[in-house]
Formats: C-alpha cells, sequence, structure tokens
C-alpha cells in the first residue's frame, strides 16, 4: 500500500513538471516545428548507385553552378533559380527542349537522357553542358 | 613631342560627367539614402530606353535584349524597393540621380530622333556604354560608400547581372559591326 502511494506520488511529481514546463515554454516553442530551409535542395539525399540520382545545378550570380556536368542516363537534373531575375535552361543547338521561364526562387527539373549543351536563352551569355557518362 | 595619355578610370569619368570636369578629381559623397535614390533611378533609365526600343526595333535580337533589359532592370527596382521599405530608409534625390537623369533625357531625345538599323546600332552602343559606367560606379562608388550591409550585399549582387547584360549587349552589338 505504501509502495503504490509512492508510485502515486511520483506520477503526481511528473506530470505536475511536465505542465510546469509546458507553462514555461512560449506558444512558439509549443509548434512542432519541421525544419524547412535549402539544405533540402542544396544538398539532396541520394539513392543508392543502382538507381536514378538527383543532381543540383544552382543558377548564381548569372552562372550555372557548375557549368559542366557528368549524370548517367535516366539521371535526374533539378536547376534552382538563386538569382533575383528569371532565368531559363533551353537546349542551345535545336531548342530541342525548354524549362521556359523560371522565376527567381523557382526549380525546374528534367530527365536527362542525352548529351546537351544548354544556355539561358534570356540571357544568352550564360552557357551550361550535360555529359551522359 | 610624344602625347602621352594616361588612362582614366570609369570612376573619374564618372565624375567627370556628373560633376563637370572642374570637379573630377572631387568623388562625390552618398548617403545610404542617396546610394539607393542612384540605384533605383539607375535601373529606371534602362528600362525607359527599353520601353524605346520595343516601340522603335523591328530586330528580333534588340527587341529580346530589351525585354529582357525591362524585366532584369524592373525585379533589380523591386528588390531595391523592398530592402528600402524594410530599412526604413526613402531614397533621397541628389546630384548624381539629377544628372543622371538629365543626361538619360538628352539620349532618349537622341534615340528617338533615330529609325531602322541606325537607331538599333544607337539603342545597343548606348548599351554597352551604359552597363560599362553603372558596373564602374556600383563598384567603386556605391558599394564602397554603402553603410548598411545589406544595401551593400544588394549592390554586389547585381554587379553579375550588369555584367552580364553588358556582355550580352556587345553580342548584339557585334552584328552592327560588320
Amino acid at each position: 500500500m505504501k509502495t503504490s502511494l509512492k508510485w502515486g506520488e511520483i506520477g503526481f511529481r511528473y506530470i505536475f513538471l511536465l505542465l510546469f514546463l509546458y507553462g514555461c515554454a512560449t506558444p512558439e516553442e509549443r509548434a512542432i516545428k519541421v525544419p524547412v530551409s535549402d539544405s533540402t535542395v542544396s544538398n539532396p539525399v541520394y539513392p543508392g548507385p543502382s538507381e536514378p540520382q538527383l543532381h543540383v545545378v544552382e543558377i548564381k550570380d548569372m552562372k550555372f553552378q557548375p557549368e559542366e556536368i557528368s549524370v548517367k542516363k535516366g539521371d535526374t537534373i533539378m536547376w534552382v533559380n538563386r538569382d533575383m531575375v528569371t532565368h531559363c535552361v533551353t537546349e542551345e543547338n535545336k531548342k530541342a527542349w525548354t524549362s521556359s521561364n523560371i522565376t527567381a526562387g523557382a526549380f525546374w527539373k528534367m530527365v536527362v537522357e542525352i548529351n546537351s549543351d544548354y544556355f539561358c536563352a534570356i540571357h544568352q551569355v550564360m552557357k551550361g553542358k550535360i555529359i551522359v557518362e | 613631342m610624344k602625347l602621352i595619355l594616361k588612362p582614366i578610370s570609369a570612376v573619374t569619368v564618372f565624375a567627370m560627367i556628373v560633376f563637370g570636369s572642374a570637379y573630377a578629381q572631387v568623388t562625390p559623397k552618398l548617403t545610404d539614402p542617396e546610394i539607393a535614390s542612384v540605384a533605383v533611378v539607375a535601373n529606371q533609365i534602362d528600362v525607359n530606353y527599353a520601353k524605346i526600343a520595343k516601340t522603335k526595333s523591328k530586330n528580333a535580337d534588340v527587341l529580346k535584349f530589351a525585354q529582357t533589359m525591362s524585366d532584369d532592370h524592373t525585379a533589380v527596382i523591386k528588390q531595391a524597393v523592398a530592402l528600402v521599405t524594410k530599412l526604413g530608409v526613402t531614397p533621397k534625390d541628389n546630384a548624381v540621380s539629377q544628372k543622371l537623369l538629365s543626361d538619360a533625357a538628352k539620349t532618349k531625345k537622341q534615340l528617338n530622333s533615330k529609325s531602322g538599323k541606325a537607331f538599333d546600332k544607337a539603342y545597343i552602343d548606348n548599351e554597352v556604354a551604359y552597363h560599362k559606367a553603372v558596373i564602374d560606379a556600383v563598384e567603386n562608388l556605391l558599394i564602397p560608400q554603402s553603410q548598411n550591409a545589406e544595401l551593400k550585399k544588394l549592390l554586389q549582387d547585381v554587379v553579375p547581372t550588369l555584367k552580364a547584360h553588358l556582355a550580352h549587349a556587345e553580342m548584339v552589338q557585334k552584328e552592327f559591326a560588320k
């Protein structure tokens, strides 16, 4: 009987402590925080080597970074626009494919099948290259 | 007797343009609200040149370039306005902004007096010269004199855009040198 009382007392104290700590927290701290950051884009989680991979090309300071990228057939490239102006990604020689406008902060993805020279049709001095290994 | 020409920096040229040759050695001193005004005015001037080009030109490359200038410089103005609003800074009119505007009025008049290929050449030649002058002013006048870190960062971020515009303008310019 004494033991069950003791456990009951401990339980009560534990609940009291929890309520006390909750009361000390601000509403912001109580909210569940889901980390949303650029790291999801710049450091993607890559699948195993046999699976198609995701590669990121940043469009920053009016350059494709990296300008040249080597990928395997079936991999995906995601271009992320970090500049304050709109860009696009367009196959240069035959205009075989294009992203259309990628506004500031937006991104565009494409599954890669063949080698391509590409450029930004809006800023024609910006050039990039995809090499399929 | 050999005439020796010393290279002068574009900042000196910019100072000469703004303050006249008598004050060429004096670099203008600008406060952050004045720098914000110069930044907005300099971008707006190029948007206005693009408007003229879109009305007068029939050359596809010139029209495409003009559209890019209009879109990009409008985007930069939007960023600058958002920043000064956040900082609670009111852009302040000053001698540099006024001189830029009075020079732009003269250039607009010259552009409006031309047509056809002569207009296209005049427009693109002016874009090359204007971007060179603005890049130099931003790098050597506005960035060094800006006090607020965010304003300085915005100006630094704009430089690659201006340089890409210059390279693009020079590419189109080659078309008219043939």
